[in-house]
């Protein structure tokens, strides 16, 4: 048993550690997300709810999540499993021009349709008022104005939980690491089901340092633009850190720190930077500009990169050495400060981890020197 | 023809305390009625304004109770006789101009009926309005029978008259709704052309020669208060204790006298004129005995005004006991009954009396539930304001600033309740939910982050709650109206008011438009149909978030009792069982468990919800909120 919507609300919601991955929307009569924020509508008395079950911030035994996932527990714990790791950037002119990076995920997403792997998907586009909402996705076109980000959570899951689909839809999805934890907990369920999560074929995982409250955030970017209406958001790699914000025709440059007030405490206490828990996890590699790095976790992501690579879709190189090595590290210092920031918060198996001493030991003491 | 219109002197007919007191005020040649609704007065206007056509009267249902005496009075000054009636709340309201009116006078007979109603059954608050008589210098009757409350009421235009003041009828909840035989007297012809003497201005001003002239009538109505027929004694000459008592506290006393075999050991004494209180009377009975109890309803104002008396003459009575409110013989609170009198009246004189056995209540309640439907205080099926306070709690909560309603006075009150998912926080008297809305809309400056809220009837709004608008624009209060116009004054009855194009006699009248009248004053307006509620939730999210001064937002949807009589159901609604979820997850009633919409049932059996076809109305909004879209509604 789990604790159901009483569970979520005293561990999560009042926690302030809500992720808005949108696991637990459209499932459920009681929890409406608005304006960046899960809400609670009434009080619900099951004991046991798909709302807990799902929620990447309730109790999660990472091993037995893993093992569902990869046939193994939770061991490679720097950028977890996979089976290649390079960097890579998409060709097509038209994807490069509207893409965040290297144009990587749209190009991936829009091969996969193709190539027939998948006929829908569930995207996360922003709306005018640059609020992120889960999106179904049912042909190609559609694909492209989804790319970008505004830094903030959205519930994607929750479209994917609402469709409709057709009986015979393939799904693919690109999330974020709280997402795809979410996802996999949906496979991982012994609850009844009623998500599609069977039919989710390609789950492409982007990395994510942090998610920031759309609220304030907001209300603090509109202050800095005079309200002027806002194009486009992009932070500039390490060791910059700027965030550009493109409002009318102006470029407005922000230092990063001067927004991490406004990061989501949910986010302060998530051990996964590189969307451990996909197919294909999909990021920026630092100091090369326009590139993507890409990590191939599965069978299916490793199938659909040769395909795209063959195809002329994707250009790929090996990785240099150096952006591995800060990769990893990157990733180990945001497992460190999750688990900091657990402890802080009362212990780690009060708040959510089921992860063993010896784990979090090797997590704590790893380098970040990779693997020969 | 009516029959509390039927001019047949001598017939004895069954009439309620309310239509009594009617047909009193037609019996003494009443020409102009005027009233607000509010229980448990609203009868005597409802049926005057049925008999008004046929007699030749004036009556209207008056925006509110300051406004409906006034009306009255003008007929007064003009002289001719008039009639207002309220209930207690309502009093309130007029006060100002009653505290006015005792010092210009009046010339044709006026009668205030004012109704309360004791342990507050239909009201915010239980009051006792018989305080006002003391206050304003007026006189006071308090009918304790139906046929009483007829001559009572055709006296007190007389007495009015006499003495140039209005005059004041307290009754309360068991004289107004319960029923009796009134034998009927005769319906005077046609009065005289009225006219306002010019060279008698009423001017409460100068108010100390005026206060002066007031007290010689007040005096001049004790005089004649000494020899009404409304005072009476019944019991031996030198009972072992006294009742004091006036209104259905006479009757209560009557009855527990014979309950108890007292009658020849107790005595009464009913007051019919209570203030000013006839001394001479007072006296004299009150040396009689030297235990004396006092029944009344409400507040000890018989008690202490005798005890002030006694007091006086406490030289000449020597000593005595007083039981009553005071000693806490009689409950200070709540509505009396013929057990509570007993109760009282039994350990005065030691005799021991079980009316009832100890169980009795209990019994009766567990009886009661094999033949009544267990039914939580809330709203009919089909009722816009759920429907309403849906998408207010949905809206309140997706805002997530902790904002909050103020409530105010009509069915809507009950939103304080489950019915309402407790959404509102406030309720005081008409049109105070504007009001402190005004107030609270001023504290954002001070750091106060909630969302204001207010909620208000229409009829209310006509009543009380414009003046709170002007206010909020004028002094630039930040908040929200919710205007829940459902066309109709429901609580009281169905009475039409300014917004719904008919008079209190049927007759057609200009609407006054909410919507116009809101953008006079300079708030934003919206309307929306609540039945909407995906857009209610909207556009009360959207009004929110819009701080600039006032926003009114008209929930438009027409009383689901009023809709029923004059149209057949819009939808047929029914549960598709194998889409019902029940209480599984994903739903885990829904329905039956927070909205509660009477028509909806939870079948223990199946474990899937129903419509109750006998109650269900058709408004479909259940279908909207059915997580699993297992509610369906078809076009009827």
């Amino acid at each position: 048993m789990n604790k159901g919507l009483r569970g979520l609300e005293e561990k999560v919601i009042r926690q302030d550690l809500c992720a808005v991955c949108g696991a637990c929307l459209s499932l459920c009569p009681y929890l409406r997300s608005w304006k960046g924020r899960v809400v609670k509508l009434d009080d619900c008395s099951l004991e046991e709810g798909r709302c807990f079950a799902y929620c990447p911030r309730t109790e999660v035994d990472l091993d037995s999540v893993y093992r569902r996932i990869f046939g193994k527990g939770y061991e490679e714990i720097e950028i977890g499993p996979f089976r290649k790791i390079m960097m890579a950037r998409a060709t097509d002119p038209r994807i490069i021009k509207k893409a965040q990076t290297g144009g990587v995920v749209s190009a991936l997403f829009e091969f996969a349709f193709r190539e027939g792997m998948i006929q829908a998907g569930v995207l996360t586009p922003r709306d005018e008022a640059l609020l992120p909402e889960g999106k179904l996705i049912k042909n190609r076109v559609q694909i492209i104005g989804c790319a970008g980000s505004s830094y903030v959570s959205g519930p994607t899951l929750e479209a994917l939980n609402r469709g409709p689909w057709k009986e015979k839809e393939r799904i693919g999805i690109v999330g974020l690491p709280c997402q795809v934890l979410a996802l996999a907990r949906m496979r991982a369920s012994k609850l009844e089901k009623k998500t599609p999560i069977d039919r989710v074929d390609l789950v492409i995982g982007l990395f994510c340092t942090w998610a920031l409250e759309y609220k304030p955030f907001m209300a603090f970017l509109k202050e800095r633009v005079n309200g002027l209406s806002i194009k486009k958001l992009n932070i500039t790699p390490p060791p910059e850190r700027i965030l550009e914000v493109t409002a009318a025709h102006r470029l407005v440059r922000i230092p990063v720190d001067d927004i991490r007030s406004f990061i989501r405490a949910s986010c302060r206490v998530c051990l996964d930077m590189t969307a451990e828990l996909s197919d294909i996890s999909v990021g920026t590699v630092e100091g090369k500009e326009g590139w993507n790095t890409v990590i191939v976790r599965t069978a299916i992501g490793e199938n659909l990169l040769k395909r795209a690579r063959r195809a002329g879709i994707i250009e790929a190189r090996s990785l240099p050495k150096d952006n591995l090595k800060h990769l990893i590290e990157a990733s180990l210092l945001k497992k460190r400060r999750a688990l900091d920031m657990l402890k802080e918060r009362g212990g780690i198996e009060k708040n959510y981890l089921n992860l063993s001493a010896d784990l979090v030991e090797r997590i704590v003491s790893a380098s970040g020197d990779p693997k020969p | 023809m009516t029959s509390i219109a039927q001019n047949a002197p001598g017939k004895t007919v069954l009439l309620m305390g309310n239509e009594a007191i009617a047909r009193g005020a037609i019996e003494a040649g009443v020409k102009v009625c005027a009233a607000y609704p509010g229980n448990p007065s609203s009868e005597i206007v409802g049926v005057l304004a049925r008999a008004a056509g046929e007699l030749g009267l004036h009556v209207e249902w008056s925006v509110n109770e300051k406004v409906a005496l006034e009306v009255a009075a003008a007929a007064s000054f003009a002289g001719l006789r008039g009639l207002c009636t309220m209930k207690q709340n309502g009093l309130n309201v007029a006060s100002d101009f009653l505290l006015n009116l005792n010092l210009t006078g009046t010339k044709g007979g006026l009668v205030l009926v004012v109704a309360d109603d004791p342990s507050g059954v239909s009201s915010t608050n239980e009051q006792d309005s018989r305080i006002y008589a003391k206050l304003g210098d007026l006189p006071l009757l308090e009918p304790a029978s139906f046929q009483e409350a007829k001559e009572m009421t055709r006296t007190a235009f007389e007495i009015s008259e006499q003495l140039g003041l209005p005059v004041l009828i307290r009754s309360v909840t068991r004289v107004s709704h319960a029923r009796g035989n009134v034998s009927l007297g005769e319906i005077p012809g046609s009065s005289a052309i009225p006219r306002f003497d010019t060279s008698r201005p009423r001017l409460a001003f100068p108010p100390v020669p005026n206060h002066k002239v007031l007290h010689e009538k007040l005096d001049k109505a004790r005089e004649m208060f000494e020899t009404s027929p409304f005072n009476l004694y019944r019991g031996p000459e030198k009972p072992e204790l006294l009742v004091v008592t006036s209104g259905s506290g006479y009757m209560y006393s009557l009855e527990a006298l014979v309950n108890l075999g007292l009658q020849e050991r107790v005595g009464i004494l009913k007051i019919g004129t209570s203030w000013p209180l006839p001394e001479k009377i007072v006296l004299e009975n009150l040396r009689r005995a030297d235990r004396i109890l006092f029944v009344e309803e409400v507040d000890p104002f018989l008690e202490n005004n005798v005890k002030e008396t006694y007091a006086q003459n406490c030289f000449t009575l020597g000593l005595k006991s007083f039981f009553g409110k005071a000693s806490k013989r009689v409950p200070e609170v709540g509505e009396l009954n013929p057990e509570v009198v007993i109760h009282a009246i039994q350990k005065l004189v030691h005799v021991s009396y079980e009316p009832r056995p100890a169980d009795y209540t209990e019994r009766v309640r567990e009886a009661a539930l094999d033949l009544v439907p267990v039914r939580a205080l809330g709203f009919c099926a089909g009722c816009p304001h759920r429907a309403t306070y849906w998408a207010v709690k949905t809206a309140l909560a997706l805002d997530g600033r902790d904002g909050f309603v103020l409530g105010d006075i009509g069915c809507y009150g009950l939103g304080m309740g489950p019915s309402g998912f407790g959404q509102m926080k406030t309720i005081h008297a008409m049109g105070s939910g504007a009001g402190l809305a005004c107030g609270f809309g001023q504290l954002d400056r001070f750091g106060l982050e909630q969302p204001i809220v207010a909620v208000c009837g229409d009829s209310t709004f006509y009543h009380a709650a414009m003046p709170a608008l002007v206010n909020a624009r004028y002094n630039g209060s930040n908040f929200l109206l919710l205007l829940l116009d459902n066309s109709a004054t429901a609580m009281t009855g169905f009475q039409p008011h300014p917004g719904t194009g008919s008079t209190a006699i049927g007759e057609t009248a200009p609407v006054v438009d909410l919507k116009a009248v809101c953008k006079a004053f300079g708030a934003r307006v919206e309307v929306v149909d609540p039945f909407n509620v995906s857009a209610t939730v909207e556009a009360i999210l959207r009004l929110l978030e819009d701080k600039r001064g006032v926003r009114a937002l008209i929930l438009q949807r027409e009383c689901a009792l009023v809709s029923a009589k004059k149209q057949k159901r819009p939808y047929r609604v029914k549960v598709n069982q194998n889409r019902c979820l029940g209480e599984s997850c994903g739903c885990n009633r829904l329905c039956t468990r927070i909205f509660k919409c009477p028509g909806l049932m939870w079948d223990t059996a199946t474990g899937k919800a129903r419509i109750d076809e006998a109650i269900c109305t058709g408004c479909g909004v259940c279908a909207e909120i059915c997580p699993a879209s297992a509610i369906q509604k078809e076009v009827a």
